[in-house]
């Protein structure tokens, strides 16, 4: 068997009394896309918190290539190859397009202060290069962020936010994508665009993997190879999305226990 | 002094000749603007000016063009622009009449401009408060005026001598901004700035209140800074010396500040200043970024106080109070944040006003602090709001 | 007990009840503007000069009648009247802030000070120079082997008195449960039918009046009033405020207890502790930060991602 990209064994998390994830293990292959679900509140996003090094976890471990990475720093974590988007997209709102997505470059780029101050021609060469590439990583996600890549991403409308973020995360070269609720704030033509963004990015980069939280059901029909569902901070299921969607424990957890038996 | 406007080359079409007029008429109506202002004695002439100021840039508020031309202009017209401003700032102490105080206000307002654009990495361009930067500017004073009163150090060996002091205590200062954030930061940062005033005003060997007189000047190549220099007939007081050096310092700073915007380092500092969380989850490792704004700070501020300290010949605690710190914050926050022009002009003006507004005597403090609120509630952004980085592209 | 040990207990009590009185204003201010009003010193300082320049104007005119409580009338004043300008400045400046960077309204607020002292300097008679300033209690009573000035106990007393107070209304009283409505969130508040425009000039005027307290404190404690002894009283208010905990009163009140504490620790024991008092109150300043970002009973912050 090949070992998983990205694998967290029984990681948990405890806030004071409250556990908010609870024994989770998760494992993402290579070229996979596995989507999470779950109810507001189940610790969705506090498990990418726990990846990403957000958070440390209270108990339990996480591997990136069967190596543990628990207790590491965010930007560490970056350089290794997980990127993520936040569920508010968090761009760089008084910096241009084109900035988020040359920011996003940083673990790529290796210009500190003495070559800027010193080599200023190699600083900015590398810059330049940097905004090339975004430039081109801007045009391969949406022609129309590209034109726009001047404009201040504060002045983006939602569905475009989320598409920066996205190229905001490729530009880190990751081998592992999290993305938090991509499709919120989309209608179902964006969200149509978006599962097809995904998938054209996964075509163009093998071994790339997607981790997704979701609330869009035709998302989380269509897209991911597998599903996994996450309440009360534990893990209730996990599989095929038709398989999923039928446990009872599922449709307790999303309907309620009565509705469930109904 | 246009030395720095960052090339923003907008989509205009305009011909050079209008172009290359509106460099040379900026310029030198600045220049001549400036100079009346810094020899003016007259009440009405000043006033006159600080109206025709505030209309200036009320205009350029009401019609951005203006300013989106003069902007491209100077862009397109770069070398003409640079070649220009350098002429004018040598020449410059030529048209102050022989008078030393008008040359006095102009070295005192570059070394604010200095501690300004220290201070903007890091409120400008990463958001970090710092409530300091008097401190550093005092550390760095004092230790090159310790070095050269007590050991005979040259003046040129004090200035790397104090910046590395400096920068080590920036950088100690910077610590706490590991885990303190916002208000709280701003606390330990104003902490900071008095227990060093405190200190400075109580330890015998740093003088206490009394301060440390009779710092040598420099001299060089057997020029000695406090003799006049006589070139060709004329002749310019000894204070000349020093704003030669001072503008070689800002032109220093600005090559600083210009080469730090324009690489990974400034880009990563914005992206702090958006949103540090955002930001560690894009590799940026948010403390060592912190530490070094406050590291760059420090260590301008220290040559900004060596030299202070070498012009004066005279240095108290009372240089480098709290108030002194808050002052450079204002310019910052008034000139425009990470605009490198913007925080001159802060510099500038804010030194300026309160100098000749002496005629109001008693009330010029009040009149300062009047148009500092004004000037917040009426252009939140600053004089030169921030400028977007075009990656040597056109747009 | 040692009497000069009680005298230095009494001291540090009496300064930590001036330091409270000046840093709950920063707390409350903080707590429900969510904004740092740093010329806080300088409007609670201007109290004491409204209240000798009512006593000036009212001696002059029926001393005969009022005789002695001519002063209390003249603290009531000038308590009322820093209450309003708290108002006042908020409505003129700090408003305008309300949207913008923290560190804008901090610049701000700081210019607005600097205004505050120089109007003092400008328009109180020869402002520039010290005022003497009466002793609110002379005379003092004996317990214990231990002399209790009658001033100290009237500190210690009033601000008891007002910290319960300011307490028992932020819990108990309709205004009070409206200033935390809004402090929780200004949007829902509103939905609630609650202005928050008037819980806002409420906050002022508490924040100023209990400030205006502290510095009336604080100059009878000293004897003398300065245009500008704002800045340092203001700066220490502060600096308590935020080792305890911005935000939060019980914090404010325990981190003017500490720097009251430290201050007279220094003041006895250090030699040479008058002047370097400052040196040791700002140094555990940054100690503490540096131990607790958020300050002592600030919560820390987890922000949600």
């Amino acid at each position: 068997m090949t070992q998983p990209v990205l694998e967290t064994r029984s990681v948990t998390i405890q806030f004071g009394g409250l556990v908010a994830v609870n024994n989770v293990d998760l494992t993402l292959n290579s070229s996979e896309i596995l989507c999470i679900i779950g109810p507001n509140g189940a610790g969705k996003s506090t498990l990418f918190n726990l990846i990403s090094g957000l958070y440390r976890p209270t108990q339990g471990s996480v591997f990136l290539d069967g190596r543990d990475i628990t207790g590491w720093k965010p930007h560490k974590i970056v350089s290794l190859g997980i990127a993520r988007t936040f569920q508010s997209s968090r761009l760089f709102n008084d910096l241009t397009l084109i900035d988020n997505v040359v920011i996003g470059m940083h673990t790529q780029t290796s210009t500190g202060v003495l070559r800027s101050l010193l080599l200023p021609g190699r600083a900015k060469a590398e810059l330049s290069a940097a905004a090339k590439k975004a430039g081109e990583l801007l045009h391969s996600i949406s022609p129309e962020l590209f034109e726009k890549r001047y404009m201040l991403a504060e002045e983006l409308p939602q569905a475009d936010r989320r598409r920066l973020e996205i190229a905001r995360a490729l530009a880190s070269k990751p081998r592992v994508i999290m993305l938090d609720e991509p499709s919120s704030g989309m209608d179902d033509r964006d969200t149509d665009a978006l599962m097809a963004d995904v998938r054209r990015v996964m075509s163009e980069r093998p071994g790339l993997s997607f981790l997704i939280i979701e609330h869009d059901m035709r998302l989380v029909a269509e897209l991911p190879d597998r599903v996994m569902v996450i309440d009360y901070g534990s893990k209730i299921a996990e599989g095929d999305y038709q398989e999923v969607r039928l446990s009872p424990r599922v449709q307790e957890a999303y309907l309620g226990q009565k509705a469930a038996n109904a | 002094m246009h030395l720095n406007s960052s090339p923003n080359r907008v989509q205009f079409a305009g011909n050079a000749k209008l172009e290359m007029l509106i460099v040379v008429a900026v310029e030198l109506l600045c220049a001549f603007l400036l100079g009346t202002f810094l020899l003016s004695d007259s009440t009405a002439i000043i006033v006159a000016l600080l109206c025709l100021m505030g209309g200036v840039f009320a205009l350029l508020q009401i019609r951005p063009q203006i300013e989106k031309s003069i902007v491209s202009a100077f862009a397109n017209q770069r070398i003409l622009a640079l070649v220009l401003g350098f002429v004018v700032i040598v020449a410059y102490p030529f048209f102050m009449q022989g008078s030393s105080y008008a040359i006095h206000l102009l070295i005192i307002s570059l070394l604010y401009a200095v501690l300004a654009l220290a201070l903007n990495f890091q409120l400008g361009s990463a958001n970090i408060p710092n409530f300091a930067t008097g401190a550093s500017y005092g550390i760095g004073a004092y230790t090159s005026a310790l070095l050269a009163i007590n050991f005979g150090i040259s003046f040129w060996l004090t200035l790397p001598a104090a910046a590395l002091v400096a920068t080590l205590f920036g950088f100690l200062l910077g610590f706490p901004s590991m885990r303190t954030k916002d208000s709280y930061l701003a606390l330990v940062t104003i902490a900071f700035g008095i227990v060093v005033h405190q200190l400075l005003n109580n330890f015998s060997w740093t003088g206490g209140p009394n301060g440390l007189v009779g710092i040598p000047a420099p001299s060089l190549f057997g020029h000695s800074f406090i003799r006049p220099i006589e070139i060709l007939g004329y002749k310019l007081p000894s204070q000349a010396n020093f704003y030669y050096l001072t503008i070689l310092l800002v032109i220093f700073s600005i090559l600083f500040a210009k080469r730090l915007h324009e690489s990974r380092v400034g880009l990563a500092w914005n992206a702090l200043r958006a949103d540090p969380l955002a930001a560690q989850c894009q590799g940026i490792n948010v403390v060592w970024y912190k530490m070094l704004a406050f590291g760059v700070d420090a260590f301008l501020a220290a040559f900004a106080g060596t030299i202070y300290a070498f012009y004066v010949s005279y240095i108290s605690p009372d240089n480098f109070t709290f108030l002194v710190s808050v002052t450079i914050m204002t310019m910052v926050i008034v000139g425009g944040m990470d605009n490198t022009l913007g925080v001159i002009v802060g510099a500038f003006l804010l030194t300026l006003l309160p100098e000749k507004l002496r005629i109001f005597s008693d009330y010029r403090l009040l009149f300062v602090g009047v148009v500092v609120i004004l000037f917040l509630v009426l252009r939140p952004k600053g004089l030169f709001p921030q400028r977007i980085r075009n990656y040597g592209q056109r747009k | 007990m040692d009497a000069l040990f009680a005298q230095y207990i009494l001291n540090w009590l009496v300064l930590g009840c001036i330091y409270t009185l000046i840093a709950l204003g920063f707390s409350l201010l903080f707590g429900v503007l969510n904004v740092i009003h740093f010329s806080h010193g300088d409007v609670s300082m201007t109290a004491p000069f409204f209240a000798l320049a009512f006593v000036q104007i009212v001696v002059a005119a029926l001393a005969t009648v009022l005789g002695t409580w001519s002063i209390y009338l003249g603290l009531a004043v000038g308590i009322l009247l820093t209450g309003m300008l708290g108002i006042i400045l908020d409505w003129l400046v700090i408003r305008r802030f309300r949207a913008a960077p923290a560190m804008m309204a901090l610049v701000a607020t700081v210019a607005l000070g600097s205004v505050l002292r120089e109007l003092i300097r400008a328009l109180y008679p020869q402002g520039s120079n010290p005022k003497s300033f009466p002793s609110l209690a002379s005379g003092s009573i004996e317990l214990g082997g231990v002399t209790i000035p009658n001033f100290s106990v009237l500190v210690i007393f009033i601000s008891v008195a007002m910290v319960a107070a300011l307490f028992w209304m932020m819990s108990h009283s309709a205004i009070g449960i409206r200033i935390r409505a809004v402090a929780e969130d200004r949007d829902i508040a509103r939905l609630m039918a609650i202005s928050p425009d008037r819980i806002f000039a409420v906050t002022f005027f508490l924040a100023s009046a209990v400030g205006a307290i502290g510095a009336i404190f604080f100059a009878s404690h000293a004897g003398v009033v300065r245009f500008d002894f704002g800045v340092q009283l203001g700066l220490i208010g502060f600096s308590a405020a935020v080792i305890g905990g911005l935000g939060s009163m019980q914090g404010a009140i325990l981190g003017s207890l500490l720097i009251a504490g430290i201050d007279s620790i220094v003041q006895i024991t250090v030699p040479d502790g008058a002047s370097y008092r400052l040196v040791f109150i700002f140094a555990l300043v940054i100690l503490t930060l540096v131990l607790k970002p958020s300050g002592i009973l600030g919560k820390p912050v987890f922000e949600k991602v």
